[in-house]
């Protein structure tokens, strides 16, 4: 037992030689001590540090132990293998080499393996029995490493000369190792086993690690010294690599320089502790061990590891806390950021322990930001997948840090900000000039508004989870709002437009109740328009959309931004029903021709922004613009897609997971839907006020065409149906009112479209429903009584207006209005006889019996021809007269051709 | 009369649209599809069954369609009229139009195969050289065969009745002016049967150029072929084999002629339906005129 006390020693004077490695600590080293040494903190403080270089080094050890194993077997292809991976880990680590220097467990395989495999060169019949694979690798290898232990010449000789210091310092690592039984200590009685069986197989080896270790214990110094010393110098020997290991674990920490003198006297005493602790650890151990050494040794590491991080030390105790030291900290935590294995949760907790160090210690302002930074980074860094959204927690977090990270902004206006200042030109605490620190806000309000639509995007919109987290969009717009005013200030253009964009983005969509509600009702009594005008503290959204948009139209220089917020705007004009500046607004930005060039989020807002418009245009009473906006959308059928509003089913098969991906990000969040069914209503009504009376017209026209083809679909599913029961959903009642209407039946057109259902099904989603309701009644009637005059007047010599105007209930002069614009557009051949207020029917259009005889004339026409045909095949050559007689029959059709062939009747009237 | 078309007793079709017809008969659209016509043969079987359950003597002669417009005219009937005609000779087919007899007219007409038609039917062969030979045209498809209307004296008591009872209104129907919707549809039914036509005369076209095509082909590879014997032979080669011409050209499949033929006879109906009404509508207006001219 003395042995570890001794070497612990020798360690220490050792140490004062190269440098501080006392203060250092391997992993999980005091596990039984560390939740009393909350105080004491430069153990764990190393072991933060350690972890990125730990890392690095542990990658080494492990290729280093390979290497050997595949030595012992003689296979030289493996260790080529290796030796590659090898080179290619230290390039890895070549920033972490570069500050503690080369380690020696490095140098060692370096030197061992050139060593070896001179004597496999040598070892000419060994070479003759080798196959032909290693005898080839073997000369590369051979080749490989002469040229790349050049560069290690000095180190190599330096450790050749000197082999027994590494091996000392494995000895004095290998007892602190295996008093604290971390992961390392197996290696490390593998070790002190290994030298004294070397030719042990090192699979097996592994396994008695723990007895052999304890053997270790009890073992006599001096025969203990004498392995190592063998064990170093025979280079083949499997002990190696642990030794290696050891020497990883050792020089690691070689070029630290002792902080302070307390540091050291804090280790000795330690080591002091350590020693005597080990004392009770051992007798425990070894009943332990007997049963399951490996198994319980595994798992203790295990628990060490959680511990450790619960507990994050940051600096020793008594150092003084000084901006170089935060910073440093800082840097070392974030050297294991996005690195496997870092616990993205600790690392969180790390930097909020050294904000809390850093105001304790009156750090500045500067330090904390860069640490708030750093923080709100991690934090979106904790979803190592992007598809996952942030925790509820999480998120919280996030806002809170990022509105107190702008408290301090504000407070603070000689803090600069900005992606552009560098590391380097930092200033952090220089109180004489302005506080430079590199970091961007906009990114990080960019980033939390898209994890807020993550968050948006994987919550069932129908819970009341969603309700409670769209509880915090007044929070995102508030932290919007607040970055705005700070760019506004300090920002370049570019910035502000970003900005502005965010800020367009989490408004366009928001129906503005209160402006809507001022509109209404103008300003009245003094009392009232006061306490309106508390409520209306906030500017109107169509000013802020105004202004925010017309900033981005003069100084955005990205295509994307302006047209996302061109877009923006047209919506919201549409959403409020300013249907002529969004048209307008529409018509000149020209998105419509280059939209498709457009990435998809960009057109999904331009499909929801029409959509918005033909909506705005059929609550205008705009049927005709209304049904071309919405025509695009409405007849793909993908209604839901194109407004990212669902994914197919049916298009499953199509794509694979990658797109569906794809896809499901960008859905839009429920709350900025659009009603797909108030939006197919719109459509089908607007189809219907278009569509019937033109069918009327064209009755009999056989080369008619559809305006709307989902209309007609609709139609006909409706007459498919064997028995028609009363319309019950809003399909079927607009296929209803069709029917009726095209009777001219305009009052039970009027019931189907407008009643409880309906009603509460489409019209009431509107913000004026009754305006809506009243414009669609009175369109009802116009397109009625169009339809009622295409349908019936060849029935009629002449028509009083007066009684139309009671059969559709219109005025007089609307009646006069309709009917003049038909006989102006020649769809009704009448003539208006002013002074009886009658519409006299010309009746120079063909009844239904000459149309169809007419049309029967057409076919036979064809008919003969046909006919001819044939008979001309049979005759040959013969048909030339015939032929004659066929221009004949060409001209006849012409001729009857001439009265056009608008029919005004239906057989159905009858 | 009444009883050869309907059965041999004096039963069952006393009046044209009474019992005996509906049970026998098939309804309107005989043409349905194979299930339905099974349910019919059934329905037939279970009336003989019941007829001679009653000792009634019996012996179906026929069967009646009911349709509308004169549109009878159809593959099925065609079918139908031929399995009965050749099982019993007697066979007739009564056609009914209950929209024409609701208009005040009893339509009620029977028809029968012509022989010749029998024969090309029993050949199954519609091709048109058949056709040719058996030189058919859609005039001698049907032969209408005249209806005697025979009632019992119980029966013609009761319409004598009937007759006295009906209101003013009733028969004067005939003179109903309001005719241009049946002149309508007649137009409509009329056109699609021509546009049907003139499809079939367009298949009909691409048959024989196809043939004439193909005869061409077959003449110019004849051709060859014997010139290159004529070479061989004037080497001293033997000939080459003579091949089976019918597999290297397969002659295009001909349209089957009937459905033309039916389309026409159809036609024919259709427009001596519209003669007959245009007539009939046109002695009515003429009426019409001279009474109002009186009138006034």
């Amino acid at each position: 037992m003395s042995r570890f006390f001794t070497t612990g020693s020798d360690s220490e004077s050792e140490s004062s030689l190269s440098g501080e490695e006392l203060v250092t600590k391997p992993v999980g080293g005091n596990y039984g001590k560390q939740p009393l040494l909350l105080s004491e903190d430069e153990e764990d403080t190393k072991r933060v540090v350690r972890s990125a270089k730990d890392k690095r080094f542990e990658e080494l050890t492990n290729l280093i132990r390979t290497i050997r194993n595949a030595m012992k077997i003689r296979d030289v292809t493996k260790c080529l293998e290796e030796f590659e991976l090898l080179g290619k880990a230290y390039g890895k680590a070549k920033s972490i080499v570069d500050k503690e220097g080369v380690p020696r467990f490095y140098i060692r395989i370096l030197a061992d393996l050139e060593d070896y495999l001179n004597e496999l060169w040598e070892d000419k019949e060994g070479k003759k029995k080798m196959n032909k694979n290693n005898a080839k690798a073997l000369s590369t290898l051979r080749q490989k490493i002469r040229k790349y232990n050049r560069d290690f010449e000095s180190h190599i000789t330096s450790y050749k000369q000197n082999p027994e210091q590494s091996a000392d310092e494995d000895a004095e690592k290998n007892e602190e190792d295996s008093e604290d039984e971390d992961e390392d200590e197996d290696g490390v009685s593998a070790a002190t086993f290994l030298k004294k069986k070397s030719e042990a197989p090192s699979g097996e080896s592994r396994k008695f690690l723990k007895k052999m270790d304890d053997e270790d214990e009890d073992s006599e110094d001096s025969e203990d010294d004498e392995d190592w010393d063998t064990g170093s110098t025979s280079s083949d020997s499997d002990s190696e690599e642990e030794e290696g290991k050891q020497t990883a674990l050792a020089s690691r920490f070689l070029k630290k320089a002792p902080t302070t003198d307390e540091d050291k006297k804090a280790a000795e005493k330690k080591r002091e502790d350590k020693a005597k602790k080990k004392h009770d650890r051992k007798s425990k151990r070894l009943d332990e061990e007997e049963e399951d050494n490996e198994g319980g040794e595994w798992e203790r590491v295990r628990g060490g590891v959680p511990l450790v991080k619960e507990k994050p030390k940051m600096f020793a105790k008594g150092t003084e806390i000084t901006h170089a030291v935060v910073i440093k900290k800082l840097n070392e935590i974030l050297q294991a950021r996005g690195k496997k294995g870092t616990d993205r949760a600790a690392q969180i907790e790390l930097l909020q322990l050294l904000v809390q160090i850093a105001a304790e210690n009156n750090l500045g302002e500067g330090v904390i930001v860069k640490i708030k930074f750093n923080i709100i980074a991690s934090l979106y860094d904790y979803n190592p997948n992007l598809a996952t959204y942030m925790k509820p927690e999480m998120w919280g977090k996030c806002l809170d840090c990022i509105n107190e990270l702008m408290d301090i902004l504000f407070a603070n206006p000689n803090i600069f900000v900005g992606e552009n200042i560098l590391e380097e030109s930092e200033n952090l605490h220089n109180a004489d000039q302005p506080l430079r620190v590199r970091g961007c806000i906009l990114t990080l309000v960019e980033r939390m508004d898209e994890e807020f639509t993550k968050i948006m995007q994987n919550t069932d919109p129908h819970s009341q989870e969603y309700v409670e987290h769209l509880k915090d969009e007044a929070q995102v717009c508030a932290i919007i709002e607040r970055v705005q005013r700070y760019l506004e200030e300090k920002g370049t253009t570019e910035e502000v437009c970003r900005i502005y964009l965010l800020r367009i983005l989490h408004t366009y969509y928001k129906f503005d109740y209160k402006a809507h509600q001022r509109q209404l009702t103008p300003p009245e009594g003094s009392s009232k328009s006061e306490q309106d005008q508390a409520e209306n503290e906030g500017e109107d959204s169509a000013v802020l959309m105004e202004r925010l948009c017309k900033y981005i139209y003069a100084k955005d220089r990205t295509d994307r931004i302006r047209t996302c917020a061109i877009l923006c705007h047209i919506y919201h004009h549409a959403l409020h029903s300013r249907w002529y500046q969004a048209r307008d607004l529409m018509l000149m930005s020209h998105l419509q021709d280059n939209i498709q060039h457009a990435d998809p989020p960009v057109q999904i807002l331009y499909n929801r922004t029409m959509v918005q418009l033909g909506i705005c245009a059929f609550r205008q009473g705009l049927t005709k613009d209304a049904h071309n906006a919405l025509l695009d959308i409405q007849s793909s059928g993908r209604a839901k897609e194109l407004l990212g509003q669902g994914l197919l089913l049916r298009s499953l098969q199509e794509r694979n997971q990658e797109q569906e991906k794809v896809e499901r990000r960008r859905q839009v969040p429920f709350h900025l839907h659009i009603n797909l069914e108030l939006l197919e209503c719109v459509y089908l009504v607007s189809a219907m006020l278009l569509e019937i009376p033109y069918m009327a017209a064209h009755e009999s026209d056989a080369r008619r065409r559809m305006i709307s083809k989902q209309f007609h679909h609709q139609l006909r599913v409706g007459e498919r149906q064997p028995l028609l029961g009363p319309p019950e959903s809003m399909r079927e009642h607009v296929v209803a009112a069709s029917k009726a209407m095209k009777m001219g039946d305009w009052k039970t057109c009027h019931s189907f479209i407008i009643n409880e259902k309906m009603n509460g099904k489409v019209w009431d989603l509107f913000p004026e429903a009754d305006k809506v309701r009243t414009m669609l009644v009175r369109k009802i009637q116009e397109e009625s009584l169009r339809t009622y005059l295409f349908t019936y007047s060849s029935v009629y010599d002449s028509i009083s207006m007066e009684t139309l105007s009671d059969m559709f209930e219109l005025d007089l002069p609307t009646v006069h209005s309709i009917i003049s614009k038909m006989i102006i557009n020649e769809e009704l051949m009448a003539s208006l006889d002013q002074p009886t207020q009658t519409v006299v029917m010309h009746r120079t259009e063909p009844t239904a019996q000459q149309n169809l005889a007419l049309q029967l004339a057409e076919k036979l026409g064809s008919l003969v021809e046909n006919n001819e045909r044939v008979f001309d095949h049979k005759q040959g050559t013969y048909g030339g007269y015939f032929r004659d007689q066929k221009d004949g029959y060409r001209k006849n059709e012409g001729y009857m051709r001439r009265g056009g062939y608008r029919q005004q009747q239906s057989q159905t009237a009858y | 009369m009444a009883s050869r078309k309907e059965g041999t007793g004096s039963t069952a079709t006393s009046s044209s649209s009474t019992a005996g017809a509906a049970g026998k008969g098939k309804g309107k659209g005989g043409s349905g599809d194979s299930a339905v016509k099974q349910v019919q043969i059934d329905g037939l079987m279970e009336m003989m069954r019941s007829l001679r359950h009653v000792n009634i003597d019996h012996l179906h002669v026929g069967w009646y369609q009911s349709t509308y417009y004169g549109s009878f005219v159809t593959r099925a009937l065609l079918d139908s009229q031929f399995s009965y005609q050749h099982a019993i000779e007697e066979s007739v087919v009564l056609i009914y139009d209950p929209i024409k007899t609701a208009q005040g007219s009893l339509s009620l007409k029977a028809y029968r195969l012509t022989p010749k038609l029998m024969e090309v039917c029993k050949e199954k062969d519609f091709s048109p050289e058949a056709l040719k030979k058996a030189n058919i045209t859609f005039e001698y498809m049907f032969e209408e065969v005249p209806i005697v209307i025979k009632n019992s004296h119980l029966i013609n008591v009761l319409m004598w009745e009937l007759e006295k009872k009906s209101a003013v209104a009733d028969k004067h129907e005939l003179l109903s002016l309001a005719s241009s919707n049946h002149l309508g549809k007649n137009l409509q039914l009329l056109m699609d049967r021509v546009d049907e036509m003139s499809q079939d005369i367009v298949k009909y076209n691409t048959y024989m150029r196809n043939t004439s095509k193909q005869q061409q082909q077959k003449h110019q590879y004849q051709q060859r072929r014997q010139q290159e014997n004529m070479q061989r032979q004037s080497r001293g080669e033997p000939p080459l084999p003579e091949e089976d011409l019918s597999k290297l050209f397969k002659p295009p499949q001909p349209p089957a002629r009937m459905d033309s033929l039916l389309i026409a006879g159809q036609i024919n109906t259709y427009c001596q339906n519209i003669k007959e009404f245009t007539a009939q509508n046109l002695g009515k207006l003429f009426m019409a005129q001279a009474l109002q001219e009186y009138n006034n």
